[in-house]
């Protein structure tokens, strides 16, 4: 997050300076990243990001409004670029038998490879991935996009306490996982 | 699925409605109190590495952004960009049109001027080169007759009236020189085309006539070309209609004979 510092940082972006964009850029696109990893397969993630930012460089000069809607703005937008993925994707179906039927049945990590890494970035995107997807994608926007629920609400078409009750149950799950994983305690 | 239910919290594990505030604060990123379960602090550690700093290669295409940004940003703006190849495809063209029609213009100019000065020279075909007699003061054609006179300068012109002999070689009409200009059309001597009309003077037997072609002439050169058909009398056809002739008998007077 930019904090304070994302008013002016915006309106330089808006002027044009490449600077203050770079800056938007370092910091939305891991957590963008990580996010379309839950949503789309593989490097198609880079893909649909790249997408994402041809589409916010775009509508950049129009955007009005504060950090917490840009990022829900980029991430509406990185949804509907990972939905039209999904759909082209669909449409060809490339996809191994072996990797189709792992991806309907929750990946287990393997314990004793998890419990040997330190709590990283990737271990715990691992365990976010074995989620169900609503549940994954909801605890992406929550805490790694750190949108409200509102905004969540809006980007998943749901309501706000369905939201609030989904994270929780999402991260309880979580909770388990990692626990069986032997990445907690 | 205990941990999901509500007053049913699994064992070991965050659960139940009583841990809602810690998971609200966990989402928040806010700090646990440090009494909370040891469940949710690594709980919180695992989302805070979740949301943790960008890591190797998840830049990696912030070039290729910057560059769009750059393209989307550029003051220079994408439509008179787009508009200035327009203005130089118009430019060149025009360009273009104008070297095509100099190049035309030098083309007919020179051939213009070759032409001139091929007829100057007396090596057109007759038609042109009779053309160029009429037009431009070209010596005429010299396989129809060299037509020719001298005036009291000496300066020889074209003579309608006055045929060369067809059987030997035709002396090539020459210009005055040093006089620093073409011959005219006001200097050459209109032919007496009215049989009727006497010469205009000094013109009288010496003047320019066309000369006759007998055609059963014994002095008539045996390789001379045939001239008009013999007439049904047996005299001799002019070549000139119209122009009063001499007797082949009488010598034709050359003007520009030495």
């Amino acid at each position: 997050m930019i904090g304070a510092a994302f008013g002016l940082t915006l309106a330089s972006a808006q002027g044009g300076d490449e600077t203050a964009f770079a800056c938007l850029f370092r910091d939305i696109q891991p957590g963008l990243l990580r996010y379309l990893h839950v949503l789309v397969p593989g490097s198609e993630a880079e893909d649909v990001a790249g997408d994402t930012w041809l589409h916010v460089v775009k509508g950049l000069p129009r955007f009005r409004g504060g950090e917490e809607a840009f990022r829900a703005w980029l991430f509406t937008i990185a949804r509907h670029r990972a939905v039209d993925a999904g759909r082209s994707r669909s449409r060809r179906p490339d996809v191994p038998l072996a990797v189709a039927e792992a991806a309907e049945h929750p990946l287990a990590p393997d314990a004793a490879e998890l419990a040997l890494e330190a709590i990283s970035t990737q271990s715990v995107m691992e365990l976010v991935k074995a989620l169900p997807r609503d549940h994954a994608e909801i605890i992406m926007l929550r805490v790694v996009a750190g949108l409200e629920a509102t905004d969540v609400a809006l980007i998943v078409g749901k309501t706000p306490g369905a939201v609030r009750v989904t994270a929780h149950r999402a991260l309880r799950r979580l909770a388990g996982l990692a626990e069986r994983a032997g990445v907690t305690h | 699925m205990h941990g999901e239910m509500p007053g049913f919290p699994f064992p070991g594990r965050p659960g139940g409605e009583h841990d809602e505030p810690l998971l609200d604060m966990i989402i928040a990123r806010r700090a646990l109190p440090p009494d909370a379960p040891q469940e949710m602090h690594d709980l919180a550690r695992m989302l805070a590495a979740l949301a943790g700093p960008a890591e190797p290669g998840e830049l990696a295409r912030e070039a290729a952004v910057r560059a769009a940004f750059r393209q989307a940003a550029s003051p220079v703006g994408v439509s008179p960009a787009a508009r200035r190849p327009i203005r130089h495809r118009r430019s060149r063209s025009r360009a273009s049109r104008s070297r095509v029609r100099l190049a035309a213009a030098l083309v007919v100019a020179a051939a213009g001027l070759g032409s001139v000065l091929a007829a100057y020279r007396d090596v057109l075909p007759s038609p042109f080169q009779q053309l160029a007699h009429v037009t431009v003061a070209a010596p005429a054609p010299h396989h129809t007759g060299s037509l020719s006179s001298t005036d009291a300068s000496g300066a020889r012109h074209a003579a309608p009236g006055t045929l060369q002999p067809n059987s030997g070689p035709v002396p090539r009409p020459s210009h005055p020189r040093g006089t620093g200009k073409l011959p005219g059309r006001a200097h050459t001597p209109r032919p007496h085309l009215s049989p009727d009309l006497p010469p205009p003077p000094g013109h009288g037997p010496t003047g320019p006539a066309c000369r006759t072609q007998p055609l059963h002439s014994p002095g008539a050169s045996q390789g001379a070309p045939a001239y008009p058909s013999p007439s049904p009398i047996g005299f001799p056809v002019p070549s000139c209609p119209g122009i009063f002739t001499l007797p082949p008998s009488q010598p034709t007077v050359h003007s520009h004979a030495p």
